[in-house]
């Protein structure tokens, strides 16, 4: 593992506070309504309190009306946004109800400054949504978006390294398996990488703890758990509220956190231990993370969503550091710190857990549970510091729903383009065998393995399909039991680039078929949303777009969205946006592993075929990028999409999703399963379009026996090559060697 | 005679819970047993060191845990002949602790499994291990077949065994490499390695053969479940693949 103390001195550049108000993000107008709403001037500690809570990362002040348009519940959603984390119903197993608990953030900009520390404070803080719910933690998964990483040199690719080795290094030492994740290159995230991670935890329904306090708790004790606040992620909010300038990377890293994954692990183990005692005696308590704002935007939410106020003295919080200002010690984001209301009877036996028990003390320095307030039936949030009130205002004032609304123009659609080119280019292609090479060897199609062996996929000892090995992870999370749960991530940039909306659609849509893949039901989804700056309208749109595509993809999946994130300002100082990134992940249910589908290409004779609808457009397709060729994307029939899982599940063999690379790809990754034993004979005449398109559905096997379900591709063959409809020829082993090898350089 | 075995906790242990839950699938009395207490140890009559990152691989991995309290108790009964397990990071500590191969004194490692070669990075990746030793050497391995191969994942950053020259052939005298890396086919060849281990060694053994250090884990690819290839009809939680080494060595603490 890589020694985190000595990179300290390159994060710990603290955001000088002297220049103070003059690096707020609240806007004029913000100021003066919340002097209005006060009836004073506002503490210095309360400006930097609603800078942060106000800000578009806390707030979502120019977001959430549109998500209201998302589906959210439905009959397998225990729990639906609102909390740290959404719970989706498993399944009953010795008349237990089991729930999976779900949250899916972003940690773009942190990874885009400070690769490493940024990736991996994004693990550690999606692992803390999920715990926090009462939830032994049980999967990671980490959808990617890279600039274009070939030179070494280049900061894209120490973006894309950095941010590898940072999750691999954060969730391998708290054991959590990797269980699913993608990565794209694309010249759009250049200057502003996407590091989006989702962590799968696993509950009791009936053990659920919330993230609010609950009735009857006034009195109740606050308790800080976790590392010793010090200055680092100082204006964390408000930093990934705005756009990245190169000229402010210095004083931007002051804002991202340390990593502590060793903490992390023991504080991890520490809290399902205070859980067990919480059940043995019946107790209902409030839990939660601290995420942006630090301990006042923590407290402030955890007290204010159950109705009451709180009062909190910063003296009491322990610190790194003495003499650390009242504004640091209240909204600064140090890593690995939870905080719990407890009804005090039980308050000494949880520090005796915390502190005695695991020794948190003796674990990193002036680690510690303690109590440094209570919640309060009046509904104010009040700040100590020195025996002085620095911040005392109405809780809801601070964490009630602001809402900007914003100018929006629509999107400007493309112009149509003319097939016959396309077609003209596809004819010019002279070696489809050398097209399949090129294919395979993209970095948007080639073996992510190179990336994925970096990260543990099997600790817990509870996987059943691993990363890599299928379209979706697959884990036994309750022992003795053969309930499994299935993991998927979908959001292709290409598309994003051409289309926010149906790129949306096309993300919900891949996401769900990846589970159905593998023989799971789908049971709900979560989505990130990553856009560029929210007061460019055009950017804008983009954003809304991409919401009415989920809304559309869900409501005719009949899914809903039970966790989210939205990660605006993902712009370059000149302004550049990154592709509309809408991206998904769909949790899968499988309520006997033993009828799981796993990955195989069948037998010699065996046929190909293609199922789902099949336009064969190439827009946005890895095929279209290489040939250079200019078409809308693919259209999916949302309202057939339900018949068409029905259909793949119908079919006793593999399905295999077609994704990047089209059914050609496709096809080729199920022969290198195979051990170099069979290849495939395309069937003569066949279209190239329709093996190059994406978004078409499922390639699967089925005997030549029976009638094919849909278009027969070609038939397995005994003979390890891949024969075209062109008559070309390659050899699977040398097109295996290619794909294998694409991403060596980034990831040697 | 002891049964009990204790499954340690150090700060940073993460695969305590697979560990135990194998251990108990195999019939054996296990408990877990933290760092914060170390003095009820001295109990147990056999110890299972499991994978992680104790106290964050600082130094070296295992470096620190071998002075651990916990690791007074190990090293007392290691003397007295108490069988004990170390898979991965709790192969380190055995090694850090001197205990294995155990040819100087305590706390006085020998020999160490350090950094990856060529590439530094973590690597995951399923591997096949096969027994290098008789199977009577160690009284851990006594219930396998010879040369038999073992199914585990790799999952370590730093699992290359590196030792001085002089210590290297003490090793192979000593018939101390008791698994080394192998192919599924049981074929044992430097690509078989995943992190360039001198010897192409995945375990060793002590002089005594109380003693098993090996680095993949066997109790990640322990289960019918786990198995990619499985058949139709099994049990999906029956123990199977790399359960067999576990079986073993629950056999051996109950003959104890």
């Amino acid at each position: 593992m890589r020694p985190y103390r000595s990179r300290l001195h390159r994060v710990l550049r603290l955001r000088s506070v002297t220049d103070g108000l003059a690096r707020l993000a609240l806007r004029p107008d913000e100021r003066e309504r919340i002097a209005q709403q006060l009836g004073r001037e506002p503490t210095l500690v309360e400006w930097y309190a609603f800078d942060a809570q106000w800000s578009e990362h806390c707030s979502y002040k120019s977001s959430r009306r549109h998500l209201a348009k998302l589906p959210t519940s439905g009959p397998g959603v225990i729990l639906g946004p609102g909390e740290d984390s959404g719970v989706l119903r498993l399944g009953r197993r010795q008349g237990e109800e089991y729930a999976i608990v779900i949250a899916h953030e972003s940690h773009n900009h942190p990874s885009q400054v400070v690769p490493f520390e940024g990736a991996a404070t994004g693990i550690g803080g999606i692992v803390r949504d999920v715990l926090c719910m009462g939830a032994e933690v049980i999967a990671l998964a980490d959808p990617l978006r890279f600039g274009r990483a070939g030179d070494p040199n280049s900061h894209a690719c120490s973006v894309a390294r950095g941010a590898v080795d940072g999750i691999s290094a954060y969730g391998n030492a708290i054991g959590v398996p990797n269980l699913a994740g993608d990565v794209y290159f694309h010249e759009g995230f250049d200057e502003n990488c996407l590091v989006n991670v989702v962590a799968l935890g696993l509950v009791k329904e009936p053990e659920i703890v919330h993230s609010f306090v609950p009735k009857g708790a006034a009195g109740w004790a606050i308790v800080l758990v976790g590392k010793a606040t010090d200055a680092s992620g100082f204006g964390g909010a408000s930093f990934s509220s705005g756009t990245l300038d190169v000229a402010d990377d210095d004083s931007n890293k002051g804002a991202v956190q340390v990593p502590d994954p060793f903490l992390a692990s023991v504080l991890m183990r520490a809290s399902y231990r205070v859980f067990a005692m919480l059940r043995e005696r019946g107790l209902v308590v409030g839990y939660k993370d601290l995420g942006a704002g630090g301990i006042m935007g923590c407290s402030a939410e955890l007290c204010s969503s159950g109705g009451f106020g709180a009062r909190i003295e910063l003296d009491a919080v322990n610190a790194a550091l003495p003499g650390l200002a009242p504004e640091v010690l209240a909204v600064g984001e140090t890593q690995e710190r939870l905080c719990w209301a407890l009804p005090q009877e039980i308050v000494a036996d949880v520090l005796r857990i915390y502190n005695d028990e695991f020794s948190l003390p003796q674990i990193a320095r002036n680690a510690c549970a303690v109590v440094i307030g209570e919640v309060t039936a009046e509904p104010r949030y009040v700040l100590y510091h020195r025996g002085e009130i620095v911040m005392d205002v109405d809780i809801d004032l601070l964490t009630g729903s602001i809402r900007d609304d914003l100018p929006v123009q629509p999107c400007v659609a493309r112009p149509s383009v003319d097939p016959a080119i396309a077609d003209r280019r596809l004819a010019a292609v002279q070696s489809q065998a050398d097209l399949a090479a090129s294919l395979l060897a993209h970095r948007d199609v080639a073996s992510r393995e190179p990336l994925y062996r970096r990260y543990d996929r099997v600790v817990r000892g509870a996987t059943v399909i691993p990363r890599g090995v299928a379209d979706a992870g697959v884990l036994a999370p309750i022992p003795g039991s053969p309930l499994g749960v299935a993991l998927a991530v979908a959001g292709n940039p290409r598309y994003g680039a051409l289309d926010a909306q149906r790129a949306a659609e096309l993300a919900v849509v891949e996401a769900v078929r990846r589970v159905v893949a593998v023989g799971a039901r789908p049971i709900g989804l979560t989505d990130c949303l990553n856009f560029g700056n929210p007061r460019q309208p055009e950017q804008y749109a983009q954003f809304l777009a991409a919401i009415d595509g989920l809304s559309a993809g869900a409501r005719a999946l009949e899914l809903a969205f039970v966790s989210g994130n939205v990660s605006f300002y993902n712009e370059s100082a000149l302004g550049r946006a990154v592709p509309a990134s809408a991206i998904v992940a769909c949790v899968g249910a499988c309520d006997d592993l033993s009828t799981l589908r796993l990955p195989n290409v069948g037998d010699s004779g065996d046929r190909l075929v293609l199922v789902g609808a099949h336009a064969g457009a190439l827009g946005g397709s890895v095929a279209a990028a290489l040939l250079g060729i200019d078409e809308g994307l693919p259209e999916v029939d949302l309202g057939a999409e339900c018949a068409l899982h029905a259909q793949v599940q119908g079919i006793g063999s593999c399905a295999r999703v077609v994704g990047d690379g089209g059914a050609l790809a496709t096809i080729a990754q199920m022969l290198f399963g195979a051990d170099e034993r069979l290849g495939v004979r395309f069937t003569p005449g066949l279209a190239l379009r329709t093996l190059l398109a994406e978004s078409n559905g499922f390639v699967v096997v089925q005997p030549s026996a029976e009638p094919p379900a849909g278009i027969v591709l070609g038939t397995v063959t005994g003979d390890a090559v891949m024969q075209f409809p062109d008559e070309s020829v390659v050899a699977v082993a040398d097109l295996k060697a290619l794909w294998s090898a694409s991403l060596e350089d980034i990831y040697p | 005679m002891n049964r009990r075995i204790a499954v340690l906790v150090f700060p940073g242990t993460n695969s305590e819970g697979e560990t135990l839950r194998l251990l108990r699938d195999l019939g054996a009395d296990a408990q877990l047993v933290h760092w914060s207490r170390p003095q009820e140890l001295a109990a147990y009559g056999a110890y299972v060191l499991p994978g992680g990152f104790a106290y964050e691989d600082r130094i070296r991995a295992g470096a620190i845990a071998a002075h651990d309290h916990l690791m007074d108790a190990v090293i007392d009964g290691c003397a007295k002949g108490k069988l004990v397990l170390g898979i991965c990071n709790g192969a380190q500590i055995l090694l850090e602790a001197g205990l294995v191969p155990g040819t100087a004194a305590a706390r006085r490692p020998t020999a160490a499994f350090t950094h990856n070669a060529p590439q530094p990075h973590f690597i995951c990746r399923h591997v096949y291990v096969k027994l290098a030793s008789a199977p009577m050497r160690s009284a851990i391995t006594a219930s396998l077949d010879e040369g038999a191969l073992i199914p585990a994942w790799a999952a370590h950053a730093q699992g290359r065994l590196a030792a001085g020259p002089e210590h290297l052939a003490e090793l192979v005298e000593g018939a101390h490499v008791a698994f080394v890396y192998a192919h599924p086919d049981g074929r044992v060849d430097e690509q078989a390695v995943p992190n360039g281990s001198a010897l192409g060694c995945a375990g060793l053994v002590n002089r005594e053969g109380n003693v098993l250090a090996l680095m993949p884990h066997p109790e990640r690819d322990a289960w019918n479940v786990n198995h990619l290839q499985r058949r139709v009809g099994e049990a999906l939680f029956a123990p199977s693949g790399g359960a067999v080494l576990f079986e073993s060595f629950v056999r051996a603490v109950q003959r104890a």
